[in-house]
């Protein structure tokens, strides 16, 4: 234990620059104070609004001065549209990151471990795609596969047929295509940096023993990308989940998800309670798939 | 706690560990350190990893904070002082020098936050680059240098606020062996340039602490085993730990069997005895160097397990009474081979007796009363 | 190093290639091809013409754009201030605290941006804070939607950080706030840059917040692009996404460009 019982030993110093120095304050502002005024911004800018989302959807416009009701959630929840725009948005977001995963797993396998000349000009252009805003992939589809776009252009000119075969822009599966174009970068990205650290060596060894691609694949290469393939498709999941400008830009009528209804709740309907409902049905959705993200990239380090 | 101006003293402060003890949770890394570094002293501290030698430097600079115990420079109570009001150079293993600014500014990063008058900062930048022979490269940057270019920037840089203590933590174990030997002689330059700096110099490397150091402390397992002037520690060590980690040596169980006579399994050898009492068991040290071949004074005879040629000298490994001993002999014209039988000697007053057994407490003496000041 | 046979490199190579390019290469050059054109009925666009830029480079089309580079260039800014301190806060806090404020930050891109838009917008059409109609609702909703990347590369910067500079800075005598200045923000320069590129482009293309927010005099170039296309303008539409690409990627160049000269080493 520290010796209290010495004098206290406070040699003088000798000093050889003006004494400009402040005296030695001990009393320091804590360091969690400093984290203070973002959070505050923080709180101002989205939680405060987050918590007014919730209380509106316990109000319907007949309580609107105060009192709390879940007829709002009754309603919302018996409602058709409802339940149709929860399942469309479960199954594009599952089927979405499924493909994103087989797709993504692939062509960074194919960039990581067979290189080509031009190989990290793609890696490029993928961090490229990735800045680029969703509806965009849904716009060029409408020009390919759009009524009179280029596909069925081209099939009507050949045949002579009044209309071309390629209806399914307009269908879930046009919006299945957009989110695995769109968002199959986002598996790639930490995949190909998963990839980046692993030793060569590893491969050439496995190989020299007699191991086949498909082998070494199997059973060197996916153990060491599992990790990032499960925060890539967790992440991916969470962003299908929340998906509003491909859906937005088909202009299907057919397909609802709950961004969809929240937005034509509010928008088109000016039903603020419902729309509400539904956004804190979409939150607690997606910020517990994110959590669950969160705890699986931890644990792979990512 | 006596505020003001100290880190541009010149004035010799030494460096006293009061009964320091450093834990990261369960886990004790600095054991009840008692330890006083003289003004002017160069101090070594070596050890394993992981024996506290680089928790002591830290707790110096104040990277770490003592679960118990106080840290004094220059007499001053230290230890709940930020590292930036305790006024000391360091200089680590990678070096730490900022990679967005010149080496001059490097070098000047100190004086400016020590608030130097700016009259004053470039005449003491070029001073601290002159001395180190780094004052032509000052408007570089830092990766535009050699691994011991920027060593030895990284030393002004620490010189440059002119620290009473000066804290060295591994710093040539980033270069490669040609480079270092050229940096320790730097190094005994650069001291006896300085003679008022203390330096605390943490090494794992007995060359660096044997060459530079004052003394020596040598640390294993937390605690401070043993402390004194190189010659002491390498000539009469006081722990089979000393014995192994500064040189190499051999290591023998013996039984005190009267004053001045020991026995090794059945073979009785004179050696001196004044620290052991007759009938303890203990543990006799002999230098590998120190063991000649053929009939002489405590003679021992065996069988040859390994035969090395190392150029200048041959290194005979024979079984003696149950044992291993090591024989560094100066070329053999005739070297024996393996399963040759072998006489190997030494001379009494070349051999040390120790406790036997495990190191001994730290607590026993680490401030030794025969400890010599700084020379 | 996986496919040693010529033929098996040049086979995966070419499956390679017909996955990749159809998806990720064709959209992006139908768009630029499309923008050029007044008719896509056949295989091949038709009719070339560069009137679409004039329209999309004045009028409304222009002010759209103007509107998205202050909308994004005042976002990424203030996410940057409030990310990276918040960023910068948290690496010296403990575990838990670092955790939370984690959970905090990163919480806006488990939300939906819909639905960050529809918070925004209750919350300020109702006294006390008044802003719907005006642009800084959509400028606040940006931020928030942003601000998690800001967090999220800072953060990322100072933990890879070695705090060996920040103690070498301290041993020389360096108060914290100088260490902070001279220092730290110094060397997480690049990593600050390219937080603000990525705030930059995100920005630029949000569309989901701003469809629930935009006053009518504050439209931004992602809706704009979605009015004309929702109007059946499909070329139009395509002329503006090129010139929002473009503005982007030149945005991005322009920071890539300043944070290779603040990479030291």
């Amino acid at each position: 234990m520290a010796d209290t019982t010495a004098p206290s030993t406070t040699a003088p110093t000798s000093t050889t620059t003006p004494g400009r120095r402040k005296a030695v304050s001990l009393t320091r502002t804590p360091t969690w104070a400093w984290a203070l005024p973002p959070v505050l911004v923080l709180a101002l800018g989205f939680l405060y609004p987050l918590a007014l989302v919730v209380r509106q959807s316990f109000t319907p416009e007949s309580l609107e001065d105060g009192g709390a009701s879940l007829t709002p959630y009754t309603e919302v929840f018996a409602s058709t549209v409802f339940r149709e725009a929860l399942t469309t948005t479960v199954w594009l977001a599952v089927g979405a990151t499924v493909g994103c995963l087989v797709l993504g797993f692939v062509l960074a396998l194919v960039i990581a471990f067979v290189p080509f000349p031009g190989g990290k000009a793609v890696a490029r252009f993928i961090d490229v795609f990735l800045s680029f805003p969703s509806f965009l992939i849904t716009l060029a589809l409408l020009f390919i596969y759009g009524s009179v776009g280029m596909a069925n252009g081209a099939w009507t000119g050949v045949t002579g047929a009044a209309e071309g075969p390629f209806h399914f822009l307009t269908t879930p599966w046009g919006v299945l295509l957009a989110e695995i174009t769109y968002f199959t970068p986002f598996v790639m990205r930490p995949l190909l940096a998963a990839f980046s650290q692993l030793d060569t060596a590893q491969l050439e060894v496995a190989s020299s023993l007699g191991a086949g691609p498909v082998r070494i694949v199997r059973q060197v290469i996916l153990p060491e990308a599992l990790p990032a393939l499960a925060a890539g498709g967790s992440l991916v999941l969470v962003l299908c989940l929340n998906e509003f400008g491909i859906v937005l830009f088909t202009g299907a009528k057919g397909v609802t998800t709950l961004p969809m209804l929240v937005y034509s709740k509010a928008i088109l309907e000016s039903d603020y309670p419902a729309a509400c409902v539904v956004a804190v049905v979409n939150i607690a959705l997606s910020v517990g798939l994110y959590s669950l993200y969160r705890v699986v990239s931890r644990r792979a380090g990512a | 706690m006596s505020p003001g101006n100290l880190a541009t003293t010149t004035a010799p402060s030494g460096i006293q560990f009061d009964g320091v003890s450093v834990a990261y949770g369960e886990n004790t890394v600095l054991d009840r350190l008692d330890l006083t570094v003289e003004p002017g002293e160069v101090m070594a501290l070596l050890g394993p990893s992981g024996s506290g030698k680089t928790t002591a430097l830290r707790a110096v600079a104040g990277f770490v904070r003592p679960a118990s115990g106080r840290v004094l420079i220059g007499g001053r109570d230290v230890t709940q002082l930020p590292p930036n009001q305790r006024g000391i150079g360091m200089v680590v293993q990678q070096y730490a020098l900022f990679p967005h600014l010149k080496v001059k500014d490097n070098v000047a990063f100190g004086l400016k936050a020590h608030r130097t008058p700016k009259a004053e900062i470039a005449g003491r930048v070029t001073e601290a680059l002159e001395l180190v022979g780094m004052a032509a490269y000052a408007t570089r940057y830092p990766r535009e240098l050699s691994g011991g270019q920027q060593q030895r920037v990284a030393i002004a840089r620490a010189l440059a606020i002119r620290p009473g203590v000066l804290l060295l933590d591994e710093p040539l174990s980033a270069l490669d062996a040609r480079l270092r030997s050229g940096m320790l002689a730097e190094l005994a330059r650069l001291h006896r340039e300085l003679p008022d700096v203390s330096i605390l110099y943490v090494t794992h490397d007995q060359v660096e602490a044997l060459t530079l150091a004052d003394r020596i402390a040598v640390m294993d397992r937390a605690r401070l085993q043993d402390c004194g002037t190189p010659e002491e520690l390498y000539r009469r060590p006081r722990t089979e730990f000393t014995a192994s980690f500064v040189g190499n040596a051999n290591l023998l169980p013996v039984t005190v069997t009267g004053p001045g006579r020991v026995d090794l399994a059945g073979a009785a050898l004179d050696v001196p005895t004044d620290t052991a009492a007759p009938g303890a068991a203990a543990t006799l040290c002999v230098r590998p160097h120190l063991v000649g071949i053929g009939a002489g004074p405590n003679a021992l005879t065996g069988t040859v397990t390994e035969v090395q040629w190392r150029g200048s000298t041959h290194r005979v490994h024979a079984e003696v009474a149950g044992h291993r001993l090591v024989a560094d002999l100066r070329e053999l014209r005739d070297p024996p081979a393996l399963g040759d039988p072998v006489t190997l000697h030494f001379a009494s007053e070349d051999a040390v007796l120790l406790p036997a057994g495990t190191a001994p407490e730290a607590t026993e003496s680490p401030k030794k009363p025969q400890a010599v000041a700084s020379g | 190093m996986l496919v040693h046979s010529r033929t098996g490199k040049w086979a995966t190579w070419s499956a390679f290639a017909l996955l990749f390019v159809p998806l990720f290469a064709v959209p992006l050059l139908v768009i630029l091809a499309a923008s050029f054109s007044t008719n896509w009925s056949g295989a091949l666009p038709s009719g070339p013409t560069a009137t679409r830029y004039t329209a999309a480079t004045s009028g409304d089309s222009l002010q759209a754009l103007t509107t998205s580079l202050v909308t994004a260039l005042c976002a990424s800014v203030l996410a940057l201030v409030l990310g990276g301190w918040a960023a910068l806060a948290a690496s010296s806090l403990g575990r838990r605290g670092k955790r939370f404020l984690d959970a905090l930050f990163m919480l806006p891109v488990a939300v939906p941006s819909v639905v960050v838009g529809l918070a925004v917008l209750v919350a300020f059409s109702r006294p006390p804070v008044l802003l719907n109609g005006t642009r800084w609702i959509v400028i606040i909703a940006h931020t928030v939607l942003v601000t998690a990347f800001a967090y999220q590369s800072v953060s990322a910067a100072a933990r890879r950080l070695d705090p060996m500079y920040e103690q070498a800075a301290a041993s020389l005598g360096a108060s914290p706030a100088r260490v902070l200045w001279r220092v730290r923000l110094p060397l997480l320069l690049p990593s600050l840059t390219a937080a603000a590129g990525l705030c930059f482009a995100l920005s630029m293309g949000e569309l989901s917040a701003t469809m629930m927010l935009y006053p009518p005099d504050w439209t931004p170039l992602p809706v704009q692009i979605f009015a004309a296309t929702d109007r059946g303008s499909l070329f139009t539409g395509a002329a503006l996404a090129v010139v929002l690409m473009g503005t982007t990627l030149l945005v991005l160049t322009a920071v890539s460009r300043i944070r290779t000269r603040a990479s030291y080493r």
